[in-house]
């Protein structure tokens, strides 16, 4: 069994069917492109693996625990959804930084809560048995993640005086304080000027090299090419198209991916 | 009668403007909470309720609801119950009047809050009541500040409406120096407001400039 397994995802939207029985599976850290033109269903897909949206059926399970089944009620329960987000961290395209804390503030803000909580319930967190042991070591943590992210000079920061670049590897070293099983990014360049989308997908790459399990909902095909272990592409609510980089994006089969990659190649190279 | 002494009568009625400005500010601003909540739920009955009673409140003057409250129990219980108080009268029909606005005010400044930070707490394994509390709440008062202050300013004006079911407040004070035949007094309790006003006014931009400390 794969570390990540989505098995038959299915959600509508009043009448609108967005996802149509949509199934993937990841292994541990392997990085997964979704490409596909608007509206093909790959945010959807993103959201349903985060819990922000609810799929009608559908079975989500990350190392084997099952997280989500559309047939099990018991899974659908506001806490334990809370307690079953954390497996997954999610960027945002509109990185959604809290605007009144600093950089680093962002970063801890969720982990010191959840210490809280841990430490409370099972005098345990990450380690550490005490609240003020777990924000030592949340604040360290913190710390290294600004300088993966090339950001400890902004730590005092508020997002406001931060470019669009930056802000979003705030986001994202915001989502790494929680050490997510697997890392969603959610079109993450897509707000971005061209010239600072660089800086965050080399972010990105870097963080493929210290073996996070990531899925990268994304129009940088060049990147997705450069990037991904897996592609898939996505069309009206179904996966049109999965495999390697190479299978999909240099040799597509379905005419659907050579008519959409065709047009992103008129503009490239 | 010398100077002073007029200003000493006409500041005992302000008192009187004073309490009711501050007992209106307590009842309606949790009360104002509580129904822009109504008025968001999506519980259909409560909202419509709710909503109904802000277009109610807003759409008629507040002179006419001081009438209400002070006249109509008496009417239709023919006397059996009355707000023996005046005052009493007038502080429930400032507070329900009051509410109705600030609801409006917190609802604007709630739903404003753009989703994505409702969404970012999510993800990050938050609880509805942290995102709340540690999220969003600071992002509303910075953004009702502004529309706050100009209501609590109004409210301060409006407080000589109580005059009219002759709460004793400034302006009554003033009037019985002008059926002695002494009229400047009468304009003189504009002084009064206007200070008021004035000491609010820096309240206010002291706290918008403590949370000018981000943008967003």
């Amino acid at each position: 069994m794969a570390f990540l397994e989505v098995k038959n995802i299915q959600k509508s939207f009043g009448k609108t069917e967005v996802l149509k029985n949509i199934g993937f599976s990841l292994e541990k850290g392997e990085v997964l492109a979704i490409i596909g033109s608007s509206g093909s269903g790959k945010t959807t897909l993103l959201r349903c693996i985060n819990f922000l949206e609810t799929p009608q059926k559908g079975v989500i399970s990350v190392g084997g625990d099952v997280l989500f089944d559309g047939d099990d009620p018991s899974k659908k329960k506001d806490n334990e959804i809370r307690k079953n987000r954390l497996h997954f961290g999610m960027v945002f395209q509109q990185f959604n930084l809290f605007p009144q804390y600093t950089v680093f503030e962002n970063l801890i803000l969720a982990p010191k809560l959840l210490a809280k909580e841990k430490i409370k319930q099972n005098g345990d967190y990450m380690g550490a048995s005490t609240y003020k042991e777990a924000v030592e070591l949340i604040n360290r943590e913190a710390e290294q993640l600004l300088k993966k992210v090339g950001l400890t000079e902004k730590r005092d920061e508020y997002p406001c005086n931060l470019s669009g670049g930056q802000q979003q590897r705030v986001a994202i070293a915001r989502a790494l304080a929680l050490n997510p099983d697997v890392l969603c990014f959610d079109e993450p360049t897509s707000a971005l000027d061209p010239e600072l989308t660089g800086e965050v997908l080399n972010v990105i790459r870097g963080l493929k090299s210290s073996d996070s399990t990531m899925i990268v909902v994304t129009h940088e095909i060049s990147f997705a090419r450069d990037v991904a272990d897996k592609v898939i592409f996505m069309a009206d609510g179904v996966i049109e198209e999965e495999g390697t980089p190479q299978q999909v994006i240099e040799n597509p089969q379905s005419p659907r991916t050579q008519a959409f990659l065709s047009r992103f190649n008129q503009y490239s190279d | 009668m010398d100077f002073w002494s007029i200003t000493l009568q006409l500041f005992e009625g302000f008192k009187a403007n004073c309490y009711l400005f501050g007992i209106t500010l307590l009842g309606a601003l949790p009360l104002g909470l509580i129904i822009s909540f109504g008025s968001m739920s999506p519980f259909f009955p409560l909202k419509a309720l709710c909503r109904t009673f802000v277009w109610i409140i807003r759409g008629t003057p507040l002179l006419l609801q001081l009438f209400v409250v002070y006249y109509i129990p008496p009417m239709i219980t023919e006397g059996a119950f009355r707000i023996e108080d005046r005052m009493t009268a007038a502080v429930i029909a400032f507070i329900i009047n009051y509410a109705a606005y600030f609801s409006e005010i917190y609802r604007g400044g709630i739903e404003g809050i753009p989703k994505g930070q409702y969404e970012a707490g999510y993800v990050l394994g938050m609880k509805k009541s942290q995102i709340f509390f540690k999220v969003v709440l600071l992002q509303v008062i910075k953004r009702i500040v502004a529309p706050m202050s100009n209501e609590i300013i109004t409210l301060v004006k409006d407080t000589s409406l109580a005059n009219f079911i002759l709460v004793e407040d400034i302006l009554k004070y003033a009037n019985d120096f002008r059926v002695q035949g002494l009229i400047w007094p009468v304009f003189y309790t504009g002084a009064f407001f206007l200070l008021f006003c004035g000491l609010l006014t820096i309240l206010f931009r002291f706290v918008e400039r403590k949370l000018d400390f981000y943008k967003g």
